[in-house]
Formats: C-alpha cells, structure tokens, sequence
C-alpha cells in the first residue's frame, strides 16, 4: 500500500470557501446536538431531582468506563418531528464500555415526557437492539419510561417492527447467548415490563423502581383492588417474594455499581479475527476534509481525498485503478484493521458496477470488511448503456452487496440519490452501521429534478385543458414541492427518521468507523454465497 | 583471646540486641545459644544461634523475665557464660546473683554493682559522697516524714522520680507548689504499680536540658577508662530515638570534664565491665549525674564506631578475666557516628505503637544496621515498639547528617507504619543541624510529628501505583480493548 | 468514579483507564497518564507524567503500601459495592475499633447490656497507658469481643452494638 498523493490546494480559495462552510455546518450540528442533549424545561430537571433521580447521561457516565470511547446512537432522532418536543426520541443508545466490555447501551431520558415511548422511540430501540443482535453484543437497559404514548398508540403498537419488536428482540439475544442486564430504575409498566422481564439479568432500585404489567391506578379500575407501587411491583417484593428482579439496591448509584459487576461477569466475545496492523493516524489532517467537500451538492469531488483522510497512513492499495474510474475500490487500514473501500468518483457505469461486485467478491473471499463512501447521483441512464446491459450490471452489483458475508459500513458523503444507493449498501442492505455527514443528501432523485419532474407533469395536464401557466403560477406549483423535497432529503431529515445510525462530524468520522468495525467483529463471518448474477 | 573459660555463651535477650552479640560471639569461635519465646520463633537471632532453646511464660515478656529457666536453659545447652542484653534481667541483682551461684559467668558487673547503681537513692548518695556533681534535690529514704517539706525547698521546677524506676517510667514534673503533695501521691502509687516499689527522690528539674552520658569499661583489677561521650536529647516520653556522638554541646574541655567525672565515679565503685554513667547537662554548661546503667545500652553502637572498638568483645574478655590491655590514651575518637532508632510507632499519633506484617523490608547499603526483624515476620503488641538501629557515620556532624537523611529515605518497611519520615524530618530542622536539642526539643517543635499534608504531586502517584497495584481496578482497565484504550475519552 | 482509597482519614475518589502505552489515573478533574513496571527484584517503576521514579510495593488484602520519595504510606482500597452498601445502611457507629494495639484491662459491659452514648464500655491498656473507651451512641451491645489480658491490634473490632432501627435513630 502507499500513500494517497492529495492534490488538493490547500491555500486556494475554493478550499478556503468549502473548508468555511462546512466547518460551520459542523458547528451548527453540534449546537443542535448540544441543545437536544442538554436543554430540558427547569420543571422536568426539578421534578427528576425531587424523585431523587439521575439525568440520563449522568447515569450513562457511571455506567461506563472512565478513559473510554461512547458512540451514540441517532442523537437527533425525532429532530424534525412531534413539533420537536421529543428530543432525542426520549432515548439515548449507543455502543459504550462497562467493565472493559463492548455493550450496546439502551437508556430511557425521563426527561424528555417522563420517558414516554414515541413511535420514534420504538424504533430507534428496535434498531438499538437490532445492531446488539448482528454484532452479537451485550445490552445494557437503564429502564426509566412512562409507557407508550397514547395519542400514537396506532404508531407503535400492532405492527411487525413497533413495540413487539423489542421484546421479540430480547428474546433472540437470549436465544444467541448474548447477555443482557436491565437496571430498573423508574417505573416499568405494561410492554415495559418486559424489558426487564426478558433480561437474563436485573437490578431495581428501592423506593423509584417498579415492574408491574398495570399500575395501582389501572389496576383499580380492572379490579378494585386498592394497592400502592411499592407493594404492588416494588423493589423488595420482586426481589424477595416474586423473584422477578435479581438485586435490590438502595440507591441509583449502587444499582449501577451492581449493573457493572454484573456485566465483568459476562463471557467475554470470540472476536473475528480479521487482518490487523498497529494503527496509525493518517498522514493528512482530517480537519481538511471540511475543504474538500463542496459547498454545492451536484458538484464533484475526487473521493481520494476523502479516503486520504480517514485510513491509517494514508496509505491505500487501489483495485483496478484505471478500469471502471468512476467507483474506487481499494483496500486500507482504519485503526488497523483491513477493509475494502468501494467509494464514488461519479455515476455509476457498466464497468464500475462491474467492478464494484468482483471487487465485493475479493472482500468476502479475503474476509475483509467493506466501507462505503457514497456519492452517488445513480447509474448512467440512455440507450448505449442499456444496449450494453447497464441495468444486469447493477443488479449484479446489488446482488454481491446484499449476500455479502463480511460487516459492511456506509458513510453518506454527500449524495445518494436513486439506485444508486442500493448499489453502494443504503439502509436496506443491512449495513452494521451507516453514518451521514452535514452536508449529505438522500432522495430518489435531486430536489430540483424532482420538483421540475412534478410541475411538468401538471403543466401538460393543464396545458392538455387548454390552460397556459404564467411562470408565476408555475413557481407557485413547483415552488411547494421543492421545498417539501430539499426538506426531506436533507441529513437532519433522515436522521430524525432514523434512516441513519446518526450523523456525524467529518473529523469524528475515524473514531466512529474504528469503534463501529470493532463492534462488527463480535460476529463470526461466514463462507460468501451469492444468489444468481445475471451475467 | 588464647583460650576463653567457656566454649559457649548464652544471650538472655532478643530483637537486635541479641543477634547483635551473637555476631560477635560466633566471630570469635565461641558457641552462641539464644533463649526464645514462641513468639520469637522465626527472628533472626533463633536462625542465627548454634542453639535455641525455647522458654515459656505467662506473656512474652514475661518469659523472658523468667530467670531459673534461662539458667536452666544455659546449663542444658553447656553454656558457660550469660550475656544479658539490655532491660529484662540486665540490671536484675538477684539473677545476676543466681547465675554466680549456678558457676555461670555473668557478662557484666557484679551484683553488688548492680544493686548500687540501681537503687537510684543510693547511687546518687554514693556519688555526692564521692565529690562529683549531683542536682540539688530531696531524697525520701533520708528522712521519709520531713519528705514533703524538703521536697519544697528543692529550687523549681523539679522532677519526682521513682527510686526504684529507669528508663524514664513514672516521672513527674511540677512547676508549682499547690500540687506537689498530690503529686507526689502519683508518683508512689505509678512507682509501686510498676516497680514494685513506691520511694519517690525529689530534684531540681534542668529545664531543656540535654542528656550526656558517657560509655565506661572496667576490669577486675581495678583498670577503667572512659570511651567519651554520647548525646541522647532527642527524646520522646523519656525515650530516646536519635543519640550521636561527639555531642555537639561539648567544647573540649567539657568534654574532657565530663568523660574524667563519669571514668572517676565508676573507678571509685571498682566498676567492672560495661557501663554508662548519664548526666543532665544545663545550657549554661553544668552537668548532673543523672544515674549510672550496669550494662550495655542501646546506643552502643556510635560510641564503636568513632573508637573502633567491639563494646561485646571487650565484655567477653572482661568477663572472661582479662585485664583491658590498653590505657585512656590509647582510645581515639575519629569522625562522628549517629544511631536512629526505627519504632513501630505513628509519630503524628502521639507515637502510639503500630502494628503489622512485614511485606517488604529493604535496608540501605553503607551503613550499620542492628536489627531484630526479617521481611515475612509481624509486628506486635508483644514487645517494646524498637524494631531496629541505623548507625550512619560521617567525617563530620554535617557529613553524617547528610549520610543520614540517605540512608533513611532508602530504609523501607511496608506493612507496619515506622518513625522513618518523622526521622527524617528531624534531622532537616534547622535547630537540629545547628546542634541545637535538648530533651524537650520534640514538644516544642511539634511540626516535626506531624504529619504534612499530602501535595497534589504525591498524592496523584500514591493513588497511581495503588491502583495499577490492585486488582479489581486493574482487570477492569486491562479488559478494555486495545482500540478503546488508545481512542480514550470520547464522545461524538 | 467508581472506585476509591482511604489514607488515614481521608477517601478519595478515583478511576483508572487503560491507555495505549500505559494507564490513565482519573482524579477529579484530572486524568494523568500513569504506568506501574515491576522489575525482578521486586522494585518498581512508577511513571506519572512522563516522570519515572524508584517505588517499593506490598499488599495484603486491600491494604497497598508504598515506600515513595523516601517516605511510607498506606492506603486502603475501598470497592464501589462495599461503599455504596454501607452508605445505605451508615455502619460506622456500629463497630468500636481499638484506637491503638494493646490489651483489654476490664469490660464494664456484656452482650445484651443497653447503653447510652458517653457510657464506659470497656479499660484498654497500650505502653502502660490505660484508656476508657465510650459507646459512640446509645444502643444495645451486642458482643464483646476480647477478655480481659487479650491482646489486639489497632483497629481491633472491641465491641459491636445492634444495627440501630429506624425508630431509635432519631434525627
């Protein structure tokens, strides 16, 4: 391997002008995610701090290791949605230490609406626990909720992937020999029970704690029975009477104490092994990344740049480096481990999808690990590259991305537009984790493409009634619709949708991929076996 | 020596003093047998004896007390002579006496000696009648109904002293008159409690006074010589901990008048073998006698380091009948020597006795160490808290205190708190570098005992090699993983 | 941070964190890179801050002392789960430790005996000093663990007293 030679000027003013916007995007994502962590109504803190309870992320600090790394999880979920009132989606997940174990942390905010469950809320639990079964790893529950909210009970109840979910999920981790433990630490009521209730092991606190399938009040008006929460589900009778609960603990903190020791008893995981070297930071800052990206989406940009960035050393073995010129696929180091790089230098064509699926063959082969660096405005379109069969290359490609063995990880650089994005791993294609920057965008075809797209379709229905548009009247069809689009396309969108595992800072970019890769190795990767390329 | 009259000497002691004289025992081809109590199974000493003969008793201490079984031991084991030690039987008339009678050599003076020595009243009436100083004072056994009244006169402050006592037990000083008589009642009640014996003398207190005493040795044909002087100020509870010599009090001629005043009283008693004779020495230069020791003392060890003598070698011969050999102006004094005694003892806690196993026990190199202890043994309440000796020599004062703070900082004992830093610490005050001590030198400086507050700086290393050094810390920190580690506190 | 020492008197809170080369110390606001190497003949080499110095070790149980820039100390390590257990039940007034090692002269008092704060519970003697020793609060006792003319080391547990109930704890 050898060092990416970067052709970047970093004194012109181009550099200059991107560097300026996007370390002010950076900024400003950080300032969102300072306030939807931090910034909670005084009334919330102060009742929280009356019932002798801890804030959520003080929690999460002693639970953790002191000296250690947190990923977190969809931060900004539900940031464009319930008006903002849930930031967060009332929940904090992410992969932390505790006891030098990776686990995967699913921690209530009682902060946020007492830590109702939203159908956000569900879903970014889902995948929390979804990521704990593909990368086989120990979950951690701090369980503080009020139940579901009822005005969306339609949102997150009945259907296959809403709050059952949860519980279906638990139970396969039981069933993978992946351990968890709950701390119960407020009110587990209803569905919430479960969680506790599926865990192999639970800690619930005196006097906050409680497990009951309905509360005093439900359970008044079901039976008449008259019977306060301590006796009904709380923490002495659980764990002395019913044997629901495994540790009485007198305080927050010795229940997290306890939740820790607990863990240090977990076996520890047979890590994959895969190719390792000792890591090295890369030769070019990652800060200049900020100068690399363009501040306009349409314009290109020469992903070597970007690759320089991230791997360690900047150093980088590129495949097929003058076939197929629009896709780079390489291998490199990122905190030492091997990958294969697959990342776009343009639309995708006959011979880079090509050689994107061999190139995914080599990885599964080899049993590396795959990144994704995607900007892509889709595969090229038009008559030659139909003739030469540009739709069979695709699938081809999709094909080798959708029974791929090894981990794979996508990183949403700029665009992702259109099929193209299932041939670079999107959402669908099971990727561990997948990661989106400021700036990045995500639809099935440009805002603009699309508005113009939609107005044209008007206008000939207009025009076929005999109705001629000012260019006013057109704005005012168009105008909505690209507004509506650019909203919806935009990182902050599909974070809060959690299309994403979360958006990151560009220069936070290497710790994340090197702790998300770590985590993926907890998981035994098979012998590659595809379906049919249509040849 | 030619041929000595006995082939094995048994010591009657323990700790360091008793692997101190079986050193010199077994250096000069004679067979050393050592007394032990079970406590005392595994020290230095038993592992070091030709013989070892256990001996029982009620307590410890008591064991060692006991004089028929460490005759008995002596005679089981065929040893013909008996050193013993310092404390326990050492100043003891009637075992002294015993081990005579059993045809035992006693290595030290005779039982006449000791008995006058040790009955304070009549050693300090002895003395005065021999024309060298004594302090003013009143003594109860001259007239015990005008005790009281005499007691009076004495020039205060003055200090009430068991007749019976020593080593600095059951003393009491009074600076004012209205609570003499209760005083004196204390006095006798704690004399008769621990002594056995409630006779008080009264004298007249030096205040600050400096304690000197000075080492003799006598034949038993009537040769004495003195081997100049040792200054013990540095005391807590009467106890001493730091004792040098040459006492930088003394210009020569004191000195000279000092030494000549001790090797007169013991020549006037005919003294034979070992002994001290201690005096209080004012700030304006008067001196008292103060008592004379009939044996070997603690501190021995820097008066054999500036005179180049064997202090248990010359007892032996003595005992063993030989003339000394050599006269007053044969003995030198090159250099200067300095002893520390190492307490198990929390200096910060009003001294109070500590207790422990022995971890790990590292000694410095360079210099004499006397010692009763091994790594791997305890320390307990058994026994006296003085665990061992660090003598330090230097060409001069100032040579041996910088020696000295060297070998006290490498001197290391884990698992039982000492007086090392507190040591120390007394050797860097300035009072002390100038020479300037006296007997309540560490009450009027208690900065020295106490202890200093933590600084940051060491604080952050205890807490660092405490941490890596305990286990439920450490596995937690080792388990994470390498990546983890190296990324370290993070957050995106 | 979970973990904690006791020197003398003083607790002090702290964490320790592996590190690329080494250790961290987490100490307040303070995280120090440390490293512990312990050569052959049982010295070791303690680096805080990039600064190495020569260090003796010995532990017993949970008991470290250290001999470091030629003094000795120790410290006592205190596990998370012990002290957050006994903040819970707030033990300390329970147990009557022996200030100093020395030996039980008299007991004034027998299992069952109640008592009240200031009362003579028991004469120890330590370098022919005799000391009384008084209940810390009012309360039952529940053993007396030594006879007279036994002897003990500092911090001996002399005398235990019945767990206060609720109603008896007052304020």
């Amino acid at each position: 391997m050898k060092r990416i030679e970067s052709k970047l000027n970093t004194s012109s003013a181009e550099f200059q002008a991107n560097f300026e916007h996007n370390r002010r995007l950076a900024e400003e994502f950080k300032e969102k995610q300072h306030k939807v962590r931090y910034d909670r109504p005084q009334r919330d803190i102060d009742r929280l701090a009356k019932q002798n309870k801890m804030l959520v992320r003080d929690r999460i600090k002693q639970l953790l290791d002191p000296g250690t790394p947190f990923l977190e999880f969809s931060s900004l979920a539900a940031n464009d949605a319930y008006d903002g009132e849930v930031p967060g989606a009332g929940c904090v997940t992410g992969i932390g230490i505790v006891s030098g174990r990776e686990v995967v942390i699913n921690a209530g905010d009682a902060s946020v609406k007492g830590g109702a469950w939203y159908p956000l809320t569900v879903k970014k639990t889902v995948r929390a626990l979804d990521i704990a079964i593909e990368n086989r790893l120990p979950v951690v529950h701090l369980c503080d909720s009020a139940g579901g909210f009822l005005p969306l009970q339609a949102e997150l109840f009945a259907d296959k992937y809403y709050a059952g979910r949860i519980f279906r999920n638990q139970c396969m981790l039981s069933k993978m020999g992946v351990q968890q433990v709950s701390v119960v630490l407020g009110h587990c009521t209803a569905g919430g029970a479960y969680v506790p209730g599926l865990s192999d092991y639970n800690v619930i606190v005196r006097g906050t704690g409680a497990i009951f399938l309905a509360g005093p009040p439900l359970v008044k008006a079901a039976t008449g029975e008259e019977v306060t929460v301590d006796e009904l589900g709380g923490c002495d009778m659980h764990t002395s009477v019913s044997g629901t609960a495994d540790y009485p603990a007198s305080s927050e903190e010795e229940a997290i104490a306890i939740a820790r020791d607990i863990v240090a008893q977990f076996k520890q995981p047979e890590k994959s092994r895969i190719e390792w070297l000792p890591p090295e930071a890369p030769f070019y800052d990652p800060s200049e990344l900020y100068g690399v990206l363009p501040r306009d989406i349409k314009q290109q940009f020469d992903m070597h740049e970007v690759i320089a960035r991230l791997v360690d050393g900047s150093r980088f073995h590129e495949y097929q480096p003058a076939y197929g010129t629009t896709l780079i696929c390489g291998y490199a180091h990122l905190w030492g481990y091997k990958i294969g790089i697959l990342a776009n230098n343009g639309v995708l064509l006959n011979d880079s999808a090509l050689k994107g699926a061999h190139f995914i063959e080599l990885c599964n082969q080899a049993r590396t690990p795959i990144l994704f660096l995607q900007n892509i405005t889709g595969f090229m379109v038009g008559k030659e590259y139909e003739r030469r069969g540009i739709t069979k290359d695709g699938a081809k490609m999709i094909m080798a991305v959708s029974n791929c063995e090894v981990p794979k990880f996508t990183l949403m650089c700029h665009g992702s537009f259109g099929a193209g994005n299932y041939g670079m791993s999107g959402r669908a294609f099971d990727s561990r984790f997948m990661f989106s920057w400021p700036q990045s965008q995500i639809s099935v075809m440009g805002a603009e493409q699309a508005a113009n797209t939609l107005a044209d379709v008007k206008i000939r229905q207009l025009a076929k009634q005999g109705k001629e548009l000012t260019p006013e009247a057109i704005a005012a069809i168009r105008d909505p619709v690209l507004g509506e689009f650019k909203r919806k396309q935009s990182a902050y969108w599909a974070t809060s949708e959690i299309w994403d595992d979360g958006m990151l800072d560009p220069v936070d970019t290497r710790h994340a991929l090197g702790i998300a890769i770590s985590a993926a190795l907890n998981t035994p990767i098979g012998d590659p076996r595809y379906g049919v390329f249509r040849m | 020596m030619n041929s000595w009259p006995f082939r094995s000497v048994l010591v009657a002691n323990r700790g360091e003093i008793a692997v101190r004289i079986l050193r010199t025992v077994q250096a000069l081809g004679l067979e050393g047998v050592v007394v032990y109590h079970a406590a005392d199974r595994h020290s230095p000493a038993v592992r070091m004896a030709d013989k070892a003969i256990e001996i029982t008793g009620k307590t410890p201490v008591a064991a060692y007390l006991d004089g028929e079984q460490i005759i008995a031991a002596a005679k089981s084991a065929g040893a013909g002579a008996i050193h013993p030690g310092y404390g326990f039987l050492s100043e003891n008339t009637g075992f002294a006496r015993a081990v005579a009678a059993a045809g035992l050599t006693f290595v030290g003076p005779t039982p006449e000696q000791i008995d006058l020595m040790g009955d304070k009243v009549r050693a300090r009436a002895f003395v005065e009648a021999g024309g060298f100083p004594v302090a003013p004072s009143a003594i109860e056994d001259d007239d015990p109904a005008t005790f009281v009244e005499r007691a009076r006169k004495v020039p205060l402050p003055l200090l009430i002293k068991p007749a019976a006592g020593g080593g600095g037990k059951g003393m009491r000083i009074v600076r004012d008159l209205n609570v003499l008589e209760a005083e004196i009642e204390r006095a006798r009640s704690e004399g008769q409690r621990y002594f056995g014996d409630g006779r008080l003398y009264v004298e007249c207190y030096v205040e600050n006074p400096r304690h000197i005493e000075v080492q003799v040795l006598g034949d038993a044909h009537g040769n004495v010589v003195h081997l100049f002087e040792r200054e013990c100020s540095v005391q807590r509870r009467f106890q001493k901990i730091v004792e040098e010599t040459p006492s930088p009090a003394l210009t020569p001629e004191l000195r000279a008048k000092i030494c000549e005043t001790a090797a007169g009283i013991a020549r006037k008693a005919g003294y034979r073998n070992a002994g001290t004779v201690e005096f209080i020495f004012g700030q304006r230069g008067e001196f008292y006698f103060l008592e004379m020791n009939t044996r070997l003392q603690v501190e021995h060890p820097v008066t054999e380091m500036i005179t180049g003598k064997d202090l248990v070698h010359e007892q032996l011969r003595i005992a063993a009948g030989e003339q000394l050999g050599y006269t007053q102006a044969d003995i030198k004094s090159t250099g200067h020597a300095i002893e520390y005694r190492i307490y198990a003892e929390d200096p910060a806690r009003g001294y109070t006795p500590t207790t422990g196993p022995i971890l790990k026990l590292r000694t410095p190199n360079n210099v004499r160490i006397d010692s009763g202890i091994v790594e791997g043994g305890e320390v307990t309440a058994a026994f006296d808290p003085m665990l061992a000796k660090v003598i330090v020599t230097g060409v001069d004062r100032d040579d041996a205190i910088a020696n000295s703070d060297r070998a006290l900082a490498e001197y290391v004992l884990l698992g039982c708190q000492t007086n090392t830093a507190f040591l120390r610490r007394l050797i860097n005050h300035p009072a002390f570098i100038a020479g300037d001590v006296h007997t309540g030198f560490l009450d009027a400086n208690p900065d020295i005992a106490a202890e200093p507050a933590l600084t940051e700086s060491t604080l952050h290393k205890l807490l660092a090699a405490a941490a890596i050094s305990t286990r439920p810390m450490r596995d937690v920190a080792d388990t994470v993983p390498s990546l983890h580690a190296a990324i370290g506190d993070w957050r995106n | 941070m979970h973990h904690a020492f006791k020197i003398d008197k003083n607790e002090y809170d702290l964490g320790l964190s592996r590190s690329e080369d080494g250790y961290r110390l987490h100490f307040g606001d303070a995280t120090v890179p440390v490293n512990l190497h312990v050569e052959d003949d049982g010295t070791a080499v303690l680096t805080v801050n990039g600064r190495s110095e020569r260090v003796v070790i010995a532990t017993r149980g949970d008991d470290v002392f250290i001999h470091l820039g030629g003094a000795a100390y120790q410290l006592r390590y205190e596990h998370p789960l012990d002290r957050l257990a006994a903040q819970a039940q707030g033990g300390a007034e329970d147990n009557v430790r022996a200030p100093m090692p020395g030996s039980l002269v008299a007991a004034h008092v027998k299992a069952g005996d109640s008592v009240v704060r200031g009362q003579a519970l028991l004469v120890i003697e330590s370098m022919k000093m005799e000391t009384t020793i008084a209940a810390p609060r009012d309360g039952i006792v529940q053993a007396v663990q030594f006879t007279a003319g036994q002897t003990f080391d500092r911090d001996a547990l002399l005398i235990s007293l019945q767990a206060a109930t609720p109603e008896a704890a007052g304020e």
